[in-house]
């Protein structure tokens, strides 16, 4: 398995990039919904240590992902109709703007809400703005509005791999998996 | 009419000298026994609570302070009033739990006080100096002694900047109880810096 992508496949690093991240976000979108219902608590700033730490690793594993990509091949388009190519490609675009809209206006509404953090108890996270009241809420709200996005995002992207795999038995799902 | 003129210019020398006179005593004037209080426009009472060893800033909006001198122009009584409730850590979320019975416990202690009658000499310098307040200091219904160091810089006659910053153990007063207590994520230590515009009463 090459390092690099090919026209017929993923490289493993860019499947690495895309496992990993998936991960990630498994995990971040149930814990940043149970951080939010919690009651004020050291484990509620526990948890959301947790959240934000994961979700600057995104970030970081997002940008670098995106770099990899532009200086990459990408494989060719699984044969489809124009409609679910363009659709493809828009759900795509989507995942990775809504990749760096979450975690950028989750870091707005952390500094906005003048709440420092450690990333992973190690590395101070600067802050990105002061604090104000009506920022965090904005960002809040971004912040809610793309994770719904994302959810809506996900399942289509995972019906539309496991539909490629189980029915249509093509190798969009075989040329990421490893 | 050559005479009138000197007797005009001599009077405007005079006048001059007079008001020369009179400005340098009012510029050179030793300060007298004086109060002085707190212009809250211009004055900040501020402190770091921490959160990760990193600290999150927040500041008292209503507070006063009341100093009075002696004939030397020493200090012979401060006192600190801070609304406890006017605490402001630049988050709703905060400023709402803080009021609460774990932490400030607004509803039964909503006035801060410090109170000082004995000043140690740090250094002095004609009218400014540096000193160390011994007082005590009442927060939610727990009196502990503190010492707050503070500068005193007259910036003219009857103003003065107050300047100082010191450290106190939450612990000490009972704030943030229960689950808070350990101080493993919200630190023990709180920061507490000051710079207040200070105005004379007599003028």
């Amino acid at each position: 398995m090459s390092l690099k992508n090919t026209t017929e496949q993923w490289g493993w690093l860019s499947k690495l990039f895309h496992w990993t991240t998936a991960l990630v976000i498994f995990i971040q979108i149930p814990l940043g919904f149970y951080a939010d219902s919690l009651k004020l608590s050291p484990f509620k700033l526990d948890i959301f240590v947790w959240h934000k730490s994961l979700g600057m690793l995104v970030l970081l594993l997002v940008i670098v992902r995106l770099l990899w990509r532009i200086k990459n091949t990408i494989p060719a388009a699984i044969p489809g109709t124009a409609l679910e190519q363009l659709l493809a490609k828009l759900a795509q675009g989507a995942m990775y703007i809504l990749m760096l809209a979450l975690p950028l206006s989750g870091w707005l509404v952390s500094s906005a809400a003048n709440f420092p953090v450690k990333l992973f108890w190690l590395i101070p996270l600067p802050a990105i703005s002061g604090p104000d009241e009506a920022l965090k809420s904005l960002a809040s709200e971004v912040h809610e509005i793309c994770v719904f996005a994302l959810i809506i995002i996900l399942v289509t992207h995972i019906g539309a791999a496991l539909w490629h795999h189980l029915r249509l038995r093509d190798n969009a799902l075989k040329r990421m998996w490893f | 009419m050559a005479i009138i003129q000197t007797g005009q210019n001599r009077l405007l020398a005079l006048f001059a000298k007079l008001s020369i006179a009179l400005a340098a005593a009012l510029l050179w004037q030793p300060l007298l026994a004086a109060d002085w209080q707190s212009e809250s426009e211009n004055s900040q009472l501020n402190f770091a609570a921490s959160f990760q060893n990193l600290p999150i800033d927040g500041r008292f909006n209503q507070f006063s302070v009341k100093y009075t001198t002696d004939q030397a122009a020493l200090p012979v009584n401060l006192q600190v009033m801070v609304s406890v409730a006017s605490a402001d850590m630049g988050n709703m979320e905060f400023n709402d739990e803080i009021q609460a019975l774990d932490w400030f416990n607004v509803a039964d202690h909503s006035t801060a006080i410090f109170t000082s009658q004995q000043f140690e000499i740090v250094s002095q310098n004609k009218a400014d100096a540096d000193y160390i307040a011994h007082g005590k200091l009442q927060l939610k219904g727990i009196e502990q002694a503190v010492a707050v160091p503070f500068s005193w810089r007259q910036i003219n006659h009857n103003q003065v900047a107050m300047n100082g910053e010191l450290s106190l153990n939450r612990s000490d007063f009972g704030i943030g109880q229960g689950e808070w207590a350990t101080g493993e994520q919200i630190g023990l230590a709180v920061r507490v810096w000051f710079d207040v515009r200070m105005l004379s009463g007599n003028d």
